[in-house]
């Protein structure tokens, strides 16, 4: 059982790790247009190169 | 339009409407004939395969449809000028970065069509499309292309952009609100993990091995939440305190500090009789915090209602000197100055005509819906709009004196003095938190003698028990509720608060122009020679008109048009206007006249003595009358005048039966008010009154102890509308009167001013049972916590009770309007 020693530590770091990343998406607009990017990337200009 | 879609023979390649027969806009593009419903969508259509980048057309979503291109800004040559694009880039130098806010984007396409077609400009360094917020991020290099042909080129592929101070716009409101969201978020973070450690302790861990490592995490958790989740109470507490007031902060900060510093001696000292409750600290941080924010998203953004005021003033004037015209940015102009203001622009500033004849449109500031005619020595005032002539114009003030900076000044006045809403829960909040504060510290004495660590157990629980969480969600969580259902029955609720307040108001005051009537001139009576129809005058006269820009000329069309008749394909000869007279025309051979009888005299005619006399008694009732003649006889008299509202009848009758005394305030003439009252079953009247005058209307009213809510939608409206306690625009006014008001009515229905009272009574009915509430919870807990009764496990478990109890009765008021159509 002495494992809870480093498991429950781990779950909270982690946890920190993804509240950061959160903070830093949020504050550099990752979530600023939803819907655009997801378009965008299906847009490209390969027209000419396909068969 | 139905008679016209009979005839409609494909839709437009560009936007997919239908293309009436007989417009002929065509376009040979890839050898494909292609047809247009208007001038836009053929010229943009046609840019868009010039510059090749018909694959648009395959990346529009089926089933989008597109819009025609909307108008593109004028004078965008002013944005070239360092000094007007100074307050939108970011980066001075040849690099510049600007935001621009974008009209016409309606799909992912346009997202593609944009930033491609931007990127083949030179000079162009990021085009980055928000498909959300419809703005282009958009950095240029100022050496090899110019802003202003930037935009023309969105201009040509169909989209209209404007440049978009982001700073401003979003605001500090908004950014406060996004660190409390933050702060939400790691409360809730630590709270979830706290939730596991606790039901572990719970379900036996308490007794074991783990006991003390459990303790330790619950502080490792604790600590950060108390000090950047909680920092807002802290702050909260300390300033309310300085400022001499008891706040909900304070006994939340003492609960959680003492809670925390508790839990923490018995962590260090491995006590172990005493129980932690960093769950608990977190618990409330939490559920406080989801509270706090929903409150602050319905903050009323006053600041705005300047900002777009401010933007009602040109930025840039066309100044004459030396005979040369020289573009001058609008705080450079002194009085004195001679300024040309061409036919469609904005008045930059306040003055006296020198030259020239107009129609200058005044609507934002008298809220009267027809032009006002200008010649030599008229006066003209900063923010009207010049419709058909160019003027010259010498400047009598500029800037901070003019008109438009006087109802600037006016709202800040009335933002400055307005009394802050008395929230019901914030009246009893500081007797709340003083009883709490005593019988803590009376617990604590009673239980000292026994033992101190009990003492201090018990007065805990008694402060944790008390749980403001209840008491502090009771408002917000009704607000929040009540705003959406308003917003999805066209109510826009932009200040939650005033949702209390409208359910106490004795006193309704309406503007009339664009309020209670329709805003528009309209045919109210015609009346006719005997022996000629009506509808035969109606097609000749509306078959003249459409030639005629003016106000009286489209009430006589949408006449013609609303009885079906066939009057476009009348042949017209010869057509002439004279301003301030009338217009003339041959149809079928026959001279026809409009005007003012004046004019039929002018050109020969007698005037027919029986219309004469109904004219004289038509305009006894306000309303203006045109006269026409066909051949060389007087034949028949149209009436206008500003219809009222369909739905205006019923909300009068409503409110008044309510017993809500009601006041008509117009900027117009007071016979036009007086009968506008009169066909509303009477109620009393202000006319003529200055914008200014409105503001001090609604103050007296509210000096004699009234509740005023006033109902308007010009810019001339806005001071009163913040003054009021509580302001309500119409969703189709101006943008400075929506930005004022604390509600907002969407699709014009003035009869949804009813159901905002119906909702605000509810709401109010609802935050009043969730105080009872909370009350009832506390009269059964704090006794048992000062009996030292309470043990964790309870305290843990009702806690969240009472608050979900609070937030099942808030979202009971949905269910409110299920009898009404949304």
């Amino acid at each position: 059982m002495s494992v809870i020693y480093s498991l429950i530590p781990g779950m909270m770091f982690l946890g920190l790790v993804f509240f950061v990343i959160m903070i830093w998406a949020v504050k550099h607009g990752q979530y600023e247009d939803m819907e655009g990017d997801a378009n965008r990337i299906l847009q490209d200009d390969d027209e000419d190169m396909m068969p | 339009m139905n008679q016209q879609n009979a005839h409609s023979t494909c839709n437009c390649f560009h936007c997919g409407l239908p293309v009436y027969a007989g417009t002929s806009y065509h376009a040979l593009l890839e050898g494909a004939e292609r047809d247009f419903c208007c001038l836009g969508c053929q010229s943009v259509c046609t840019a868009i395969f010039e510059a090749g980048l018909q694959g648009y057309y395959q990346r529009t979503p089926e089933g989008v449809l597109l819009a025609p291109p909307p108008e593109p800004p004028r004078d965008i040559d002013i944005y070239d000028l360092d000094e007007v694009q100074q307050e939108f880039i970011t980066r001075s130098g040849d690099l510049r970065d600007i935001h621009l806010l974008v009209e016409g984007i309606h799909c992912p396409a346009c997202v593609w069509l944009i930033e491609r077609a931007l990127q083949r400009e030179p000079g162009v360094l990021l085009a980055n499309v928000n498909l959300a917020a419809r703005r282009i991020h958009l950095r240029w290099d100022n050496k090899l292309n110019k802003l202003s042909s930037l935009i023309r080129a969105l201009a040509r592929i169909g989209y209209s952009a404007v440049p978009y101070d982001q700073e401003n716009a979003e605001g500090v409101i908004k950014k406060s609100n996004r660190s409390m969201l933050f702060r939400l978020f790691f409360a809730g973070f630590a709270m979830m993990n706290l939730i596991w450690i606790s039901i572990a302790l719970y379900s036996g861990a308490d007794k074991g091995e783990f006991r003390e490592f459990f303790y330790w995490m619950g502080f490792v958790l604790a600590t950060p939440t108390l000090l950047y989740s909680g920092y807002p109470f802290y702050r909260g507490a300390i300033g309310g305190l300085r400022a001499g007031r008891l706040t909900m902060d304070l006994p939340i900060a003492i609960g959680l500090s003492v809670t925390y510093a508790y839990s923490t001696y018995i962590t260090v000292t491995a006590n172990r009789i005493g129980a932690v409750y960093f769950d608990t600290v977190t618990n409330l941080i939490f559920v406080i915090l989801i509270g706090r924010y929903l409150e602050g998203m319905f903050r009323h953004q006053a600041l705005s209602a300047t900002r777009r005021l401010t933007e009602l003033q040109p930025r840039v004037a066309t100044v004459m000197q030396d005979g040369k015209e020289q573009i001058t940015p609008t705080r450079a102009i002194r009085p004195g100055d001679h300024v040309l203001i061409k036919p469609g622009y904005k008045v930059p500033v306040d003055g006296i005509v020198l030259e020239g004849q107009s129609a200058v449109d005044e609507s934002m500031l008298s809220g009267e819906s027809a032009p006002v005619s200008k010649s030599a020595g008229a006066k003209v005032t900063s923010g009207t709009v010049n419709s058909n002539g160019a003027l010259l114009v010498e400047v009598s003030s500029a800037l901070q004196d003019t008109t438009l900076a006087k109802i600037i000044r006016l709202v800040e006045e009335a933002q400055a003095s307005k009394a802050p809403i008395q929230r019901l829960a914030d009246t009893i909040v500081p007797w709340f938190v003083l009883v709490t504060l005593i019988c803590a510290a009376l617990t604590f004495l009673i239980w000292y003698g026994k033992s101190f660590e009990l003492a201090l157990m018990a007065a805990t629980s008694v402060l944790i028990i008390t749980c403001p969480c209840a008491l502090g969600m009771a408002t917000p969580m009704s607000v929040a509720v009540a705003s959406g259902l308003g917003a999805r029955h066209g109510i826009l609720i932009r200040n939650g608060l005033v949702l209390e307040t409208l359910s106490r108001v004795t006193h309704f005051v309406f503007d009339k122009t664009g309020t209670l009537t329709e805003g528009k001139m309209s045919v109210a009576v015609m009346r006719s020679v005997s022996g000629i129809e009506i509808p035969e005058i109606l097609r000749s006269a509306a078959a003249v008109e459409r030639y005629s820009e003016h106000a009286a000329a489209r009430a006589i069309i949408a006449e013609a048009e609303m009885r079906q008749l066939n009057f476009r394909n009348v042949a017209v000869q010869g057509f002439h206007a004279t301003a301030g007279l009338g217009v003339q025309a041959q149809v079928d051979g026959k001279t026809v006249l409009l005007g003012s009888l004046e004019w039929l005299t002018r050109n020969g005619i007698n005037p027919d003595a029986g219309l004469q006399a109904q004219a004289l008694e038509l305009e006894a009732q306000a309303m203006s009358c045109v006269h026409c003649a066909l051949g060389a006889a007087h034949v028949a008299v149209f009436a206008l005048a500003d219809r009222l509202r369909g739905d205006a009848q019923q909300l009068v009758n409503e409110l008044r039966a309510a017993g809500i005394a009601m006041t008509l305030l117009s900027g117009d003439r007071r016979a036009v008010a007086e009968s506008i009252a009169r066909q509303l079953g009477g109620m009393e009247v202000i006319a003529e009154v200055l914008p200014q005058d409105k503001d001090r209307v609604i103050q007296r009213l509210q000096q004699s102890g009234a509740v005023v809510a006033m109902v308007g939608d010009g810019v001339n409206d806005a001071p009163a509308l913040i003054r009021a306690d509580v302001g309500i625009a119409l969703g189709s006014g101006t943008d400075v009167s929506v930005e004022s008001a604390d509600i907002v009515l969407m699709h014009n229905g003035l009869d949804k001013v009813r159901l905002a009272t119906l909702l605000s009574r509810r709401t109010l009915r609802t935050i009043k049972q969730n105080i009872g509430l909370s009350f009832i919870y506390n009269v059964i807990m704090v006794p048992l916590a000062m009996m030292a009764r309470v043990d964790p496990l309870v305290a843990a478990i009702t806690m969240p009770i009472s608050s979900l109890v609070v937030i099942g009765n808030a979202a009971r008021i949905r269910n409110l309007f299920n009898h009404e159509k949304p």
